[in-house]
């Protein structure tokens, strides 16, 4: 049996594998994987990185779609202390170099046959084959639950990615968090059609294999027919999805989800926010259904949950701490408690807490002692819960991606504008949450927007485009010329 | 026809090469298209073709060739 006692997630994992070995862990396709073959795959990957020469405190760089190889790999990372430095598929080539640079992985493990990374061994996940490893050689080294599991790179205020160190007791706190909020057990069976490769979806990964659950691998919600097809044929039971899907499960089914209203037991919403009348419509449709939302940050996963049928009366806010472990506290620019009722910055501490970025450079203003500091403003009402009244971070969030303005300034500016600024707007199509508008220097310029927008469509992917562009003759600058984003807003 | 029309609007939102716009592709089979991708599909024909999806039709639109009869279906009516 394989010792994963620094790792709560795969040590519960290891004892499914004994008490429930035919209990179906995944499912891709066509394909089962019990958690008896599950734990043997896991074996077989970390034989497989032993044999790649893949050393304890080495880093690997998992990009993923949906495969099961990259579950395996991922987890038998943890079992060897090799860390994983989990990036999007699609990532833009230059945050790809930025992150290889930093990390340097000693493989790179990829979806694509044609990935390629400087200075890396890559390897397809299709060139794997785990069955026939020989698993008896896995020497599991001293590891401890404060030893990192997982970097994940968040989008920087400052345009470059940040990585966030999270230690395997985070990621087991986060899961257990979570899982004891929203009730997911091991009668369980759960649809992702999230990104494995984010947060959120990788969080839920790891929250229905420590229940000793089962999850359905969907490639994602493009197709609802499909998606709704598997809720009645597999029989699920949960699922979770940001805001901007449930728009578009509105838009393109309108209520045809609600006739699985008795089956789903939950649904899990995070990483934007949803309007109350969205929530007071699901509250509708599901009248029966734990329906969850989460509040967090990669630094900070799942810090805060709101049950929407239980906070009918105050839809508007985020939540309370997400477990005993976990506490909230609203704070001034000197990290003082502020009384319930002020505004200031929303801080948060306990098990997920991440203590570190990658770069020590990046923890400069993070914490205050103990407590992470997220940036995101609000305060807390006399009966505990929380409430966001703005963000000091700049990042805007393109139903649920996290886009730097900084990172489409720089593209305008590199078509020829002289000076530029951009914020987050509502999306007036009332799908994305927010969408970016840029504000332009008209002065030293002849393009047209027309022009502009053709040039990034080179540069940018789709949803970090501008939707809309105004002229200006100036742009607001504080005394030490920095531009004054918010101010833009008004 | 709309088919080759189609098919080209459909590469050109995914940024996809025009041969992997196959007849029984569907929403979904590749990363390209998600739920952003299908709402860009949706919007660009309607707009180029001059034309607006029946809201109940848009959960049957799976696949190209779903699409492809649809559109035809409303540039003949």
């Amino acid at each position: 049996m394989l010792d994963a006692s620094h790792s709560r997630v795969l040590h519960l994992v290891v004892e499914h594998a004994v008490t429930t070995p035919d209990k179906v862990a995944l499912v891709s396709g066509s394909t089962r994987i019990t958690y008896s073959q599950l734990v043997s795959n896991i074996g077989g990957a970390a034989a497989l990185l032993c044999q790649l020469g893949v050393k304890p405190g080495d880093h690997i760089l998992l990009s993923a779609q949906k495969e099961l190889e990259f579950i395996y790999l991922y987890l038998a990372a943890h079992l060897l202390g090799i860390v994983n430095v989990v990036v999007d598929d699609a990532s833009p080539r230059e945050r790809l170099d930025y992150i290889v640079g930093i990390v340097k992985p000693v493989v790179v493990f990829s979806s694509r046959e044609d990935q390629e990374v400087d200075g890396c061994r890559v390897i397809s996940y299709h060139q794997l084959s785990f069955n026939d490893k020989e698993h008896l050689a896995i020497a599991t080294p001293d590891l401890t639950p404060d030893d990192v599991a997982d970097v994940m790179f968040t989008t920087g205020t400052t345009g470059s990615p940040k990585g966030v160190c999270l230690t395997h007791a985070n990621i087991a706190g986060s899961a257990s968090n979570t899982n004891g909020f929203i009730g997911t057990c091991s009668d369980d069976i759960e649809a992702l059609a999230l990104p494995l490769s984010h947060s959120f979806g990788l969080g839920r990964l790891r929250c229905v294999l420590m229940a000793g659950a089962t999850l359905i691998l969907v490639n994602n919600f493009a197709n609802l027919k499909a998606f709704f097809s598997i809720i009645a044929s597999e029989h699920v039971t949960g699922f979770g999805m940001v805001p901007a899907v449930w728009q578009y499960i509105k838009r393109i089914s309108g209520k045809r989800i609600a006739q699985f209203a008795d089956q789903l037991r939950y649904i899990e919403f995070g990483s934007a926010s949803l309007p109350v009348e969205d929530k007071c419509l699901l509250i509708e449709m599901f009248p029966n259904t734990r329906l969850c939302m989460h509040y967090g940050l990669t630094e900070a996963s799942r810090a805060m949950f709101s049950e929407f049928h239980e906070s009918a009366d105050n839809l508007d806010s985020i939540g309370r701490p997400a477990s005993s472990l976990v506490e909230a506290s609203v704070r001034d620019e000197q990290g003082s408690p502020l009384n319930d009722g002020i505004d200031g910055e929303i801080c948060v501490k306990g098990n997920m807490v991440s203590r570190t970025y990658y770069l020590s450079s990046d923890n400069k203003d993070a914490y205050f002692g103990d407590w992470f500091r997220t940036g995101d403003w609000g305060h807390r009402d006399s009966d505990g819960n929380f409430y966001l009244t703005g963000r000091k971070k700049e990042l805007i969030n393109v139903g649920g991606e996290k886009v730097s303005p900084v990172t489409i300034e720089e593209a305008i500016v590199s078509t020829g504008v002289q000076e530029c600024a951009c914020i987050a707007i509502p999306d007036p199509n009332g799908m994305l949450g927010e969408v970016p508008k840029a504000f332009m220097l008209k002065e030293g310029t002849t393009l047209t927007i027309e022009e502009i927008k053709r040039r990034l469509a080179q540069l940018l992917p789709a949803h970090e485009i501008p939707v809309q562009w105004e002229w200006v003759d100036s742009l607001p600058r504080t005394s030490s010329g920095k531009i004054q984003r918010l101010k833009l807003k008004r | 026809m709309m088919e080759t029309q189609v098919k080209e609007i459909i590469a050109r939102v995914l940024n996809v090469e025009p041969g992997v716009i196959t007849d029984n592709l569907s929403s979904g089979d590749i990363p390209e298209w998600d739920s952003v991708g299908n709402l860009a599909i949706i919007s660009t024909i309607e707009q180029e073709l001059n034309i607006e999806f029946p809201l109940e039709d848009l959960f049957d639109l799976t696949s190209v060739q779903s699409i492809v009869d649809k559109v035809n279906q409303l540039t003949n009516a």
